[in-house]
C-alpha cells in the first residue's frame, strides 16, 4: 500500500496516475497480431524493482508460460469442435444422426461406432500432444534462475519470477524474461547477448547498463537497490522500448540498449544482474510467437475436391432413387399397404415428401461412398511414415551431431514428394557461417592446396571419389584451414617475393576492426570481430607469424616472428593513425599506421573492383596474374578480398588528415564527407595480392542442389546477406555459372544513391519503382527472347531486398513472378524475414507450385511458415526454426533423402491408398445403387449391416495400410539414382483427374459383374433339392465376392509385396469368412436374423464356389489388362527403371557402406583441379561482411542503432576519458 | 525392426513383363473355357417347363377386370391348365411358383416381420417392425408383418391322364429355417383376421416350424421376379405325357399388373436350369484368349525393348516415334 501511495505522490506531476496505470494495464486488452506492430496501449506500467509487495498491487502476469491448446475443462468441448470444423467430419456426423431416424435402412450402430471410434482416435491424440506441450512448458519454467531475495541469490524455476525481481544470468544462460540491464562485471557495464532466437543473428550483440547501475553487482549491494521503472505496455516490437528509470528522484531514459530480451543468451559476460519488466506471455518474444499456421497437404486438398465430387455423385445417385422412389409408390401394390395412415415415406398420396424421404434414406444408404476410414487410415500411414520412416533414417541421420531427421507434422509427408520450388536460406543451411582462410595469392603466386567444397563437387559430379585427408601436422584452427609449407613457419622468406610477403601478413595483422580477447598467447586469444572474415584474417596472420595480439585506440601490438631473422620473435607496435571503415558502398577499409621507425603506411583491404581503380599505374603484369587467381579463386566459390598498400610521405599525410578530421568533425554529412576525403588518400595503392576465405559449405550441398535441379526442383536462395556474398554462394553451390545469363536487379546503382542523397523520401520511392519497373521489363524481355530462340542458355535472377521491395508491389508482382519462374536460379539478397516470406507466398499463391522452405536461424520462421513445406535445420543452437518447421533435418544435403526418396514414397503411397480408397468405395455403393433399382427405390439395403460397417474397417482395412506403408516402386538407391523420378510427383502424375477417372471407370465395372453376375445366376434352384435362394444369400454371395476381389485387386496394384501383404490380404478374407461362420452361426438378440445360417446354406451349394471363382476373375481381368498394355505401351518412367533393374538386389543397404575410397588424396586434389572450369570465369568472388553494422534489420526499420562493436571496443579501453553522447 | 524402419524388408517385386502377362492371360482362359463348359452342360441337362397363368385363367367376363375378378371372393377361382411334356423328366420333379414384377425386396416389406416372434411367438410381444401388421383388435397378429399377411395362396393339382399325381410339399425350406427360425411351439393366432385380409390363412393348429409355405415365402427374395419351391413330384415324367393342373387361383396380382407362372424343372448337381454361369465362364474364358493373341500380335507389331533407358522420359526427347 505504501508503494502504491508512494508511486502517486512521485507521479503526480506526470500527468498519468500509477493507478490508473494499473487499471488500464489489468483492462488492457492483449490481442496480438502476428507481425505488426499493434498499437500499444494506452498508458504505462509502473515497476517497482526489488519490491514484491507493491507489485502485487499492480497484478502483473507471472511468469509461467502456457502454449497448449486446452486445459481440462475446455478439453473435450474445444477439440470436439476442432474435430467437426473438418467438413468430413461434419459429414458422417449428419449420416450418423440419420442413420438413427427411421428414413434410415441400416441400423445406427453402422455409422454411429465408426465415427466414435475416429472422434476417439482423434482426440487421444489431440491430448497426448497438449500433454507433450504442457510438459515441454513445464520443462521451460522450472528453469532454474538466481533471484535476489533476502540480500541472496536464491536458485528458483522461471515460473516463480514476478515483474520487479531481481535475478541474476549467468554466462550462456538464457534470460527468463524481458528485463532491465542492470550492470555486469564488465568494465563500462556492457554484456554480450546472443540474439539468434529472435532475429536469426549470430553475431554479439552488445548491451550496455546506465552508468547509474553498473555498481550493482554484489547481492548486498543489489539488495540496496529501490528503482522504480515507468515504461509502455508490452507489446510485440522487438527493437523498441521506451521508459524511464527513476531511482534517487532522478529519471533516466531508458533505450532498448538496456533491455535484455527472452529467448537471447548471455554470451562472453560472466553474469549480469537485471530487474524483470515483462514476464511470461508479455515479453516481447512471446508476444511475437504466432500460432502455428496448420498447413495441409496439396495432396489432401485435392482429395477434398475429390471427396466433394463423390459428394456431387451421391446426391446425382439419391435424387435418381428419390425421383424412382416418388413415381414408384402407388396403392396398387397393396401388399406393401402404402396408405394414407402409414408414416410420410409410405404415403402414396404426398410423393414429393416420399421422395424427400427417400432422398434422406439413401444418403444414409450410400454413405460408405465417402469411407471414414479414409482420413483414420492415410493418417494412420502418415503417422507411421513420418515416426518410423522418416524419424529412423539412417540416411538422414549426421553422426556428427547426433542428430536423427525429425517429422514434426505427419500432415505433409506427401507434400514432400511434389515440390518444385526450394527457398534456402544460406547461412546455417547452405553454409556453416564458418569462414576458413582457405588461400592466397601474394605477388602472383597462389598458395593453398586445399581443395575446396565446390571442387570436391566438381570431381565427384565427374565420377571421382575425393575424400579430402588432412595431413595430421597441418595447423587447423577456426578461421584458418591453409595448408602450403612455403609460408608456414617463416619459410616464406625464401619464397621470390618477401618483401611482399611481409606486407601480406601485415595487411592482414594491422587493417582491420577486431579485438583480442583473453590471454595473448596464440593457443588462448580470442578474436571478437563483427564478421568472421575477418577473424579468419587475423587467426590466418597470426599463424604466418604476426600475431596480433593487443588493442590500444592508438596502438596495434603484433608479436612478429622470423621477420628479420628466422626464429626471431618480437613485440612490434603499430600506431594506428587513422581507420577509413568499411562501408557497402566503399566495399574497402583502410588503416593509416607508423611503424616505429617511423614509416606511414596505408594499409586496405577490399574488393577486387574498387581496389584495381585505386592502383598505381605499375605492375601490369601482377595485376593481370593476380586477376587471373582472383578469378579461379570466384570460380572455386571463395570469397576474395585484394589487399594493397602506401607508403605515405609525411607531408601528404599532413594535408590529408587535416581534411580528415575537418570531415570527421562536420556534423552535417559526416559519413559523406569521410568516404570524400577517404577517396583522396586511397590511391596509387601498391597490390600486394588477394586473400581466399573458404565460406564453409555445409557437406555435400552442391551435390545435393545439383541432384535436386535434376528432380526438377528449382532453388532459391534468399538470404540477408549481401549481393555479393550471396552471388558467391550460389556460385559455390553451382547454382548459378558462368554460363548462365544474370539478371541483377540492385539498388546499389550510382543513379538510385543520387536519389537517395538527395534524401527525399518520396522521390526515392518513386525513383525506385520506375526503376525497378524498367529493369524487371527489360529484363523480361531479354528472358523472352532466350526463351524464343529455344538456345539452351540457363537464366539467373539475382535481385536485392530494397529493390524486391517495390518488385512485390501488386503492379510489378505479374512482371516479377513470370521473370521469376523462367529462370533456373533466383537470388534474392538483402531480404528481411518478412520479403523473405512475401516471395515465398508469390510462388505459392501466383504461381500455385509446391513450395518448400529450408533455414536454420529465426529469421527464417516466417518463410519456413510461409511455405507449403518449412524444414528446419537442427542440431544446431537455435531452436526457433525447427520450432517452426515441419520437418526438421541436420543438413541440407538430406533434403535428397527427404525429397526424392520419403517425399517421393510418401507421395505414391498415398496417391495409391486414397484412389484405392475411392475405387473400393464407389465400387461398393454402386452395388448397392444397382440393387435399389430393383427394389422399387425403396432403399433396403443389398447387404447386412454389419456387412456394411466392417466392410471399411476390417476386411479391407489392413492390407491398404500395408500398402501405404510398403509400397516402393524403386528402392531408395535409385531414387536417387534417378532423380528425375521426382518430376512424376510434381506433375501429380499418379492423383489426376485421369487417372481417378480410369479408377471409376474400373468400380463401375466391377460393380457391374458383382451385381449382374451374382444376381442373374441365382434365379434359379440352386442345389440338387431344388431349394431357392433369399435375397440374405444372395447378398452373401456378392459380398464375398466383393471382399475377395478388393483384396486380390491390391495386390495387383502393389509394386513391392512383402510377407505383411500376404499376411493382411489373406487375413483380410480369412476374417471375412471366420466373421461370417461365427455371425451366421449364432442368434443375436436382434429383431431380425436375416444372415442366420446363411454362408452354410451358401456353402452347401456348388454354385458358391463356382461364382466365387467366376466373378474374382470376370472382374479383375479388365484391370489385368489395362495394367499390362499401361506398362507396355504407355510406360510411366518407374516402370522403365524398374525393368532396367529388375534383376538387381535392393541396393539400399550398400549405400550406408558404401564410403570406400580408391583415391590417395594427392591423386584426387590431382583429379579435382583438372576439374576445373577450363575458361577463367569473369566471376571474382568477393564477399567481405562489413563489420559495425549491428542488425541489418534495425536500421532498415529506422531503428536505432546501437554503438558499433569498434566504438565500444574503442571506448572501453579508455576508460578514462568521459562519457560522451553516443553519436546516433 | 531395422529392416522395418529403413523399408528395406524383404520383397518380392512383381514387373508385369509381356511374356507374363500373355501367359497369365492364356492359362486363365484355358482354365475357365472348361468349367464353363461343364456348367452349361449341367444347366442344359435340366428340363424345365414354365407355364403362365395368370391371365388365362381369368374367366373371359373378367378379362377386362381383373381385379374386380380377384377381389370377388364369391366367384370360383378354379381353373385347370395343360402341359406337355416335352422330354424324358426323372424325379424328384420340382414345382415352383414364380411371381413377376413383385417386390419382396421392397425396404417396407423386408423389414415388415419379427423374427422373435416366428421363433417365440406370443412370448415375444414387441412387434413394432411388423408396421402395419403387427395387430388387429388390440390383439397382436401371429406370424404378424407384410411378408406372412401377404402369404401366397394358389394351390395346385396335377393329373397324369386321371392319376393325381402325388405332390410332396415337406422340406421345401431349407433346413436351418425350419429348425431354428421358426418355433416348433409357436402357433398362428389372429392371423389374416383383420378388416382386410391379404393372402392365405393359416391353420392354427400347425405349429410355424411346420407351415413350410410360409418358411419358404419369408425367405425374401433377392429380385422382383422370383420362383419359390412349391412341391416336389417325386415320380419320372415321360415325354408327352399330358399334365393337367387343377389350381386356385386366389392370389391377386392383377392390382399391380404382376405375373404367375408356373414351373416344373428337374435339379442338376448345379440346380436349376440357368445357362448364365456357364456361358459367363466361357465368355470370360474366350475374352481371354483372344486378348492373349491380341496381346502377341501387339508385341510382334509393335515391340517395345524391355527396360530400355532411351525410353525413359527425360530421355525420351532424341528418340523418333
Amino acid at each position: 500500500m505504501a508503494g502504491w501511495r508512494g508511486s502517486r505522490s512521485r507521479l503526480g506531476g506526470g500527468g498519468d496516475t500509477g493507478g490508473m496505470a494499473m487499471t488500464e494495464h489489468v483492462s488492457s486488452s492483449r490481442t496480438v497480431r502476428l507481425g505488426r506492430v499493434q498499437p500499444q496501449a494506452p498508458g504505462h506500467r509502473t515497476v517497482f524493482c526489488n519490491d514484491r509487495e507493491a507489485n502485487a498491487l499492480a497484478k502483473f502476469k507471472g511468469n509461467s508460460v502456457s502454449t497448449t491448446k486446452y486445459d481440462v475443462l475446455t478439453f473435450l468441448p474445444k477439440g470436439l469442435f476442432e474435430q467437426f470444423r473438418r467438413v468430413a467430419n461434419l459429414y458422417f456426423l449428419m449420416i450418423s444422426i440419420l442413420s438413427c431416424t427411421p428414413v434410415s435402412p441400416v441400423s445406427p450402430i453402422t455409422n454411429v461406432l465408426p465415427l466414435s471410434l475416429v472422434l476417439l482416435v482423434s482426440l487421444i491424440k489431440e491430448a497426448w500432444e497438449d500433454w507433450k506441450r504442457f510438459q515441454n512448458d513445464m520443462a521451460i519454467n522450472n528453469t532454474p534462475v538466481d533471484v535476489l531475495l533476502d540480500q541472496k541469490w536464491i536458485s528458483v524455476p522461471w515460473k516463480k519470477l514476478q515483474v520487479g525481481d531481481i535475478i541474476r544470468v549467468k554466462q550462456d544462460g538464457y534470460f527468463p524474461a524481458d528485463l532491465l540491464f542492470l550492470a555486469s562485471p564488465n568494465p563500462d557495464g556492457v554484456c554480450y547477448t546472443e540474439t539468434a532466437n529472435l532475429d536469426g543473428e549470430t553475431n554479439l550483440k552488445i548491451r550496455k547498463a546506465l552508468e547509474k547501475t553498473w555498481d550493482y553487482v554484489t547481492p548486498e549491494r543489489v539488495s540496496e537497490f529501490k528503482g522504480e521503472v515507468q515504461c509502455e505496455q508490452p507489446n510485440n516490437s522487438l527493437y523498441t522500448f521506451t521508459g524511464n528509470l527513476i531511482i534517487q528522484n532522478q529519471t533516466l531514459p531508458l533505450s532498448p540498449n538496456q533491455i535484455l530480451l527472452r529467448g537471447c543468451s548471455l554470451r562472453n559476460t560472466e553474469f549480469i544482474v537485471g530487474a524483470v519488466i515483462f514476464t511470461g506471455h508479455e515479453t516481447k518474444v512471446m508476444m511475437n510467437a504466432m500460432k502455428i499456421p496448420s498447413k495441409r497437404s496439396t495432396l489432401e486438398k485435392k482429395l477434398d475436391k475429390l471427396i466433394l465430387t463423390l459428394f456431387c455423385v451421391l446426391f446425382c445417385m439419391c435424387l435418381l432413387g428419390a425421383v424412382g422412389s416418388g413415381i414408384f409408390i402407388n396403392r396398387k401394390y397393396y401388399y406393401l399397404e402404402f396408405s394414407k395412415n402409414s408414416d410420410a415415406q409410405s404415403n402414396p398420396d404426398n410423393r414429393f415428401a416420399v421422395a424427400a424421404l427417400t432422398m434422406f434414406t439413401l444418403i444414409t444408404l450410400y454413405s460408405p461412398i465417402i469411407p471414414i476410414s479414409l482420413y483414420v487410415s492415410v493418417e494412420m500411414i502418415k503417422f507411421i511414415q513420418s515416426t518410423q520412416f522418416i524419424n529412423n533414417d539412417l540416411h538422414m541421420y549426421h553422426f556428427e551431431s547426433n542428430t536423427p531427421a525429425l517429422a514434426r507434422t505427419s500432415n505433409l509427408n506427401e507434400e514432400l514428394g511434389q515440390v518444385e520450388y526450394i527457398f534456402s536460406d544460406k547461412t546455417g543451411t547452405l553454409t556453416r557461417n564458418l569462414m576458413e582462410f582457405f588461400k592466397c595469392s601474394i605477388g602472383g603466386e597462389i598458395y593453398g592446396t586445399g581443395i575446396s567444397e565446390i571442387e570436391i563437387g566438381t570431381a565427384q559430379r565427374n565420377g571421382m571419389k575425393v575424400e579430402v585427408q588432412k595431413s595430421s601436422d597441418v595447423t587447423h584452427e577456426k578461421g584458418f584451414n591453409f595448408d602450403d609449407a612455403r609460408l608456414m613457419r617463416g619459410a616464406w622468406r625464401n619464397e621470390p617475393n618477401p618483401d611482399l610477403c611481409k606486407e601480406f601478413f601485415r595487411c592482414l595483422a594491422i587493417c582491420h576492426t577486431v579485438l583480442p580477447e583473453g590471454e595473448d598467447s596464440p593457443e588462448k586469444i580470442r578474436y571478437q570481430a563483427a564478421s568472421p572474415d575477418e577473424a579468419a584474417l587475423v587467426t590466418a596472420a597470426k599463424n604466418f607469424g604476426f600475431f596480433f595480439f593487443k588493442r590500444t585506440p592508438t596502438t596495434i601490438y603484433v608479436r612478429e616472428s622470423h621477420v628479420e631473422r628466422m626464429g626471431k620473435v618480437e613485440d612490434v607496435p603499430y600506431e594506428i593513425l587513422n581507420v577509413l571503415e568499411f562501408n557497402s558502398t566503399r566495399k574497402r577499409q583502410s588503416v593509416v599506421c607508423r611503424y616505429s621507425n617511423g614509416r606511414l603506411v596505408l594499409y586496405c583491404k577490399g574488393a577486387d573492383t574498387v581496389i584495381y581503380e585505386r592502383l598505381a599505374d605499375r605492375d601490369n603484369e601482377l595485376k593481370r596474374t593476380s586477376r587471373e587467381h582472383l578469378e579461379e579463386f570466384g570460380a572455386a566459390g571463395l570469397r576474395t578480398l585484394c589487399l594493397a598498400y602506401r607508403d605515405l610521405s609525411s607531408e601528404v599525410y599532413e594535408s590529408w588528415n587535416e581534411k580528415y578530421i575537418q570531415a570527421k568533425s562536420s556534423l552535417r554529412d559526416r559519413e559523406k564527407k569521410l568516404d570524400e576525403v577517404a577517396e583522396l588518400i586511397e590511391k596509387e595503392l601498391v597490390l600486394i595480392g588477394c586473400t581466399a576465405i573458404e565460406d564453409k559449405l555445409q557437406e555435400g550441398v552442391p551435390t545435393c542442389i545439383e541432384t535436386l535441379s535434376k528432380a526438377g526442383i528449382k532453388i532459391w536462395v534468399l538470404t540477408g546477406d549481401k549481393m555479393e556474398t550471396a552471388i558467391n554462394i550460389a556460385y559455390a553451390c553451382k547454382l548459378i555459372n558462368n554460363s548462365m545469363k544474370q539478371f541483377i536487379i540492385s539498388s546499389e546503382t550510382d543513379a538510385v544513391r543520387e536519389v537517395e542523397d538527395r534524401g527525399d523520401q518520396v522521390e526515392l520511392a518513386r525513383f525506385m519503382k520506375e526503376n525497378v519497373k524498367n529493369e524487371l521489363k527489360r529484363c523480361y524481355e531479354e528472358a523472352l527472347q532466350y526463351l524464343r530462340t529455344g538456345s539452351e542458355t540457363k537464366l539467373a535472377l539475382v535481385i536485392d531486398g530494397k529493390c524486391l521491395m517495390y518488385a512485390l508491389d501488386p503492379s510489378l508482382r505479374v512482371m516479377l513472378l513470370n521473370l521469376s519462374l523462367n529462370c533456373n536460379a533466383v537470388v534474392c539478397c538483402r531480404v528481411s524475414p518478412l520479403q523473405k516470406a512475401q516471395v515465398t507466398s508469390l510462388v505459392k499463391k501466383g504461381a500455385k507450385r509446391i513450395t518448400l522452405s529450408i533455414g536454420d536461424g529465426a529469421n527464417d520462421v516466417s518463410m519456413i511458415q510461409a511455405a507449403h513445406v518449412g524444414v528446419g535445420i537442427s542440431g544446431q543452437e537455435g531452436m526457433q526454426a525447427v520450432m517452426a518447421s515441419d520437418f526438421a533435418i541436420a543438413q541440407f544435403r538430406f533434403l535428397t533423402d527427404l525429397l526424392l526418396v520419403h517425399g517421393r514414397w510418401s507421395y505414391l503411397r498415398i496417391c495409391k491408398v486414397v484412389t484405392y480408397f475411392f475405387y473400393k468405395n464407389l465400387m461398393f455403393t454402386l452395388t448397392q445403387f444397382w440393387f435399389t433399382f430393383h427394389t422399387g427405390f425403396s432403399g433396403q439395403r443389398f447387404y447386412d449391416d454389419w456387412f456394411q460397417s466392417l466392410y471399411n474397417v476390417i476386411f479391407t482395412a489392413l492390407p491398404v495400410i500395408v500398402l501405404g506403408i510398403f509400397e516402393k516402386d524403386v528402392s531408395a538407391s535409385l531414387s536417387k539414382k534417378y532423380p528425375e523420378l521426382y518430376k512424376e510427383g510434381i506433375r501429380n502424375t499418379f492423383f489426376k483427374w485421369r487417372v481417378i477417372a480410369i479408377w471409376a471407370f474400373f468400380a463401375i465395372y466391377q460393380s457391374l459383374v458383382f451385381y449382374h453376375f451374382v444376381t442373374a445366376s441365382s434365379i434359379t434352384g440352386m442345389n440338387k433339392a431344388g431349394k431357392m435362394f433369399g435375397l440374405w444369400d444372395v447378398s452373401t454371395m456378392a459380398f464375398t465376392c466383393v471382399v475377395v476381389t478388393v483384396n486380390l485387386r491390391l495386390l495387383m496394384m502393389s509394386n513391392t509385396i512383402t510377407r505383411w501383404h500376404h499376411v493382411t490380404v489373406g487375413g483380410s478374407i480369412l476374417a471375412w469368412f471366420i466373421f461370417v461362420f461365427i455371425y451366421s452361426g449364432i442368434v443375436l438378440p436382434k429383431d431380425q436374423e436375416n444372415i442366420y445360417f446363411v454362408i452354410y446354406v451358401l456353402m452347401s451349394t456348388i454354385y458358391f464356389y463356382l461364382t466365387l471363382l467366376l466373378v474374382p476373375i470376370a472382374a479383375l481381368f479388365c484391370d489385368f489388362i489395362y495394367q499390362g498394355a499401361q506398362r507396355w505401351f504407355f510406360p510411366y518412367d518407374y516402370q522403365i527403371v524398374q525393368e532396367i533393374h529388375r534383376h538387381e538386389p535392393d541396393a539400399s543397404k550398400v549405400g550406408l557402406l558404401e564410403i570406400g575410397n580408391q583415391l590417395t588424396p594427392d591423386e584426387a586434389r590431382r583429379y579435382a583441379i583438372m576439374q576445373l572450369p577450363g575458361e577463367k570465369s569473369k566471376h571474382t568472388g568477393f564477399a567481405f561482411d562489413s563489420p559495425g553494422y549491428e542488425s541489418f534489420f534495425a536500421s532498415q526499420a529506422g531503428v536505432f542503432v546501437p554503438q558499433k562493436a569498434w566504438d565500444v571496443a574503442r571506448r572501453a579501453s579508455m576508460k578514462s576519458r568521459p562519457k560522451t553522447s553516443r553519436k546516433n | 525392426m531395422y529392416q522395418f524402419t529403413q523399408q528395406s524388408l524383404p520383397a518380392c517385386k512383381p514387373v508385369l513383363t509381356p511374356t507374363s502377362v500373355i501367359s497369365t492371360l492364356f492359362l486363365m482362359g484355358i482354365f475357365c473355357i472348361p468349367i464353363g463348359l461343364l456348367s452349361l452342360h449341367a444347366s442344359l441337362s435340366v428340363v424345365e417347363i414354365v407355364e403362365r397363368y395368370d391371365s388365362e385363367c381369368v374367366p373371359h367376363q373378367f378379362r377386362l377386370n381383373k381385379v374386380a375378378y380377384i377381389k370377388d371372393s364369391l366367384i370360383p377361382k378354379n381353373c385347370s391348365r395343360y402341359l406337355k411334356v416335352p422330354k424324358y423328366m426323372k424325379a424328384p420333379i420340382y414345382i415352383y411358383y414364380q411371381l413377376d414384377n413383385y417386390y419382396q425386396n421392397h425396404r417396407r416389406y423386408v423389414k415388415s416381420r419379427s423374427d422373435k416372434q416366428l421363433r417365440y411367438g406370443l412370448q415375444y410381444n414387441d412387434t413394432r417392425s411388423c408396421i402395419p401388421e403387427e395387430s388387429n383388435d388390440g390383439l397382436p397378429i401371429v406370424p404378424c408383418g407384410l411378408i406372412s399377411w401377404s402369404l401366397f395362396n394358389d394351390t395346385h393339382s396335377f393329373f397324369r391322364g386321371t392319376d393325381e399325381l402325388r405332390i410332396n410339399r415337406k422340406n421345401i425350406a431349407w433346413k436351418s429355417d425350419r429348425d431354428h427360425k421358426f418355433g416348433k411351439h409357436v402357433f398362428p393366432f389372429n392371423f389374416q383376421n383383420g378388416t382386410l385380409i391379404g393372402g392365405a390363412m393359416l391353420d392354427p393348429n400347425v405349429p410355424l416350424s411346420d407351415q413350410e409355405d410360409l418358411i419358404v415365402w419369408m425367405r425374401t427374395a433377392a429380385l422382383p421376379s422370383f420362383r419359390k419351391l412349391y412341391g416336389k413330384i417325386e415320380e419320372d415324367l415321360e415325354a408327352n405325357d399330358v399334365i393337367s393342373i387343377y389350381l386356385l387361383n386366389n392370389y391377386n396380382t392383377y392390382s399391380f399388373g404382376g405375373r404367375k407362372k408356373l414351373v416344373l424343372s428337374t435339379a442338376s448337381w448345379l440346380g436349376g436350369r440357368n445357362n448364365f454361369l456357364g456361358m459367363a465362364y466361357i465368355a470370360i474364358g474366350s475374352c481371354l484368349i483372344v486378348l492373349a493373341l491380341v496381346f502377341i500380335l501387339l508385341h510382334v507389331k509393335n515391340p517395345r525393348p524391355y527396360g530400355d533407358a532411351m525410353y525413359v522420359s527425360w530421355n525420351w526427347k532424341g528418340i523418333p516415334n
